[in-house]
């Protein structure tokens, strides 16, 4: 970390122009990217309700999908989008498992607050 | 999106800022990658997830007392700390880790670009996404369906459906008994089941 900040510091002082991705920074990208996955996090501590914890957590994994994007594009690298693919992918296959798991547990408790779900088992 | 009390309106908030996020990609020179965003996560997760909402027929959370009401000022004040550190590193540092290796005007995001990396180099993953998604159509199946894999209520249509005996009973090897009924339960009872049903609908209850 103090390393990063030296280094940072050290283009701070030569005055060197950022990269710019057709016109924008990539700092812009990364920053929405990193308020995204703070709204993500903030979702699932706050809310009790398992769907709308899922749909945070969907969103932290666009958060994380538009930082590979912005890098990929940047960095004139395929790999980055290759890896937001896989992460689609992902991100499909734990919506239908994570659903009927909300499913299963609704069927179960008659309720999708997590506070009522607490004992490890449906 | 946090701030709705009800699922339904940050689910549709949801779809607007994935949205969002494709146009985004689309600026960053990625048209697959908006497309794929566009169809799978706007189109079908979110699709998915309002029919989930619409079948268990969620209702609004509702407020409850707040605890630990002393510790509101302390995270406001570490919240301002965070957002101005970001921000003055957003506007103050400008790192410059390395260049764009190749021009401005790539084919980086374009759909061959993608398959041929898939295909290739980056084969081994694409196949386990393949392995992940079917262990996710299974486990989903398994979760969705319930206990028996008919229940007792099924409507059995006569004449199409034909449980061979050695189904219902194991000793029973080869015995393709043709019973038309119109439930399960009735199936059972003509064959003579039924007050195994019986036994096991009063276990479950």
């Amino acid at each position: 970390m103090t390393e990063f900040a030296i280094e940072a510091t050290a283009f701070a002082l030569q005055n060197v122009p950022a990269p710019q991705v057709q016109g924008v920074e990539l700092s812009w990208y990364l920053a929405l990217s990193a308020a995204l996955f703070t709204i993500g996090v903030v979702g699932v501590i706050i809310k009790r309700n398992v769907i709308s914890m899922f749909m945070c957590i969907e969103l932290m994994l666009n958060a994380v999908n538009l930082t590979l994007v912005a890098f990929s594009s940047y960095f004139r690298d395929v790999t980055g989008q290759l890896f937001v693919f896989i992460v689609m992918t992902v991100a499909a296959a734990e919506a239908a498992v994570g659903l009927g798991i909300i499913i299963a547990i609704f069927r179960n408790r008659e309720s999708l607050d997590v506070d009522d779900a607490n004992i490890l088992k449906l | 999106m946090v701030a709705q009390r009800n699922p339904l309106y940050s689910a549709i908030s949801l779809v607007g800022v994935f949205i969002a996020l494709a146009c985004l990609y689309l600026t960053l020179a990625a048209p697959f990658i908006a497309a794929v965003q566009v169809i799978v996560y706007a189109g079908a997760i979110m699709v998915l997830v309002v029919f989930v909402i619409m079948l268990l027929n969620v209702e609004e959370e509702e407020r409850r007392p707040l605890r630990m009401r002393y510790l509101v000022p302390a995270a406001i004040v570490l919240a301002a700390i965070l957002v101005a550190e970001a921000s003055f590193i957003l506007f103050y540092v400008q790192t410059n880790p390395a260049t764009p290796r190749t021009p401005l005007n790539t084919d980086v995001g374009l759909t061959s670009q993608i398959g041929s990396g898939l295909f290739t180099r980056y084969l081994l993953p694409f196949e386990i996404t393949s392995v992940l998604l079917l262990m996710a159509i299974v486990g989903a199946m398994s979760l969705a369906r319930r206990g028996q894999l008919l229940s007792p209520q099924a409507r059995v249509i006569p004449g199409s459906q034909v449980l061979p005996m050695d189904v219902v009973d194991p000793r029973r090897v080869g015995d393709a008994t043709e019973v038309e009924t119109d439930t399960t339960d009735e199936a059972a009872r003509v064959m003579g089941y039924g007050d195994v049903l019986r036994k096991r609908d009063d276990e479950e209850v």
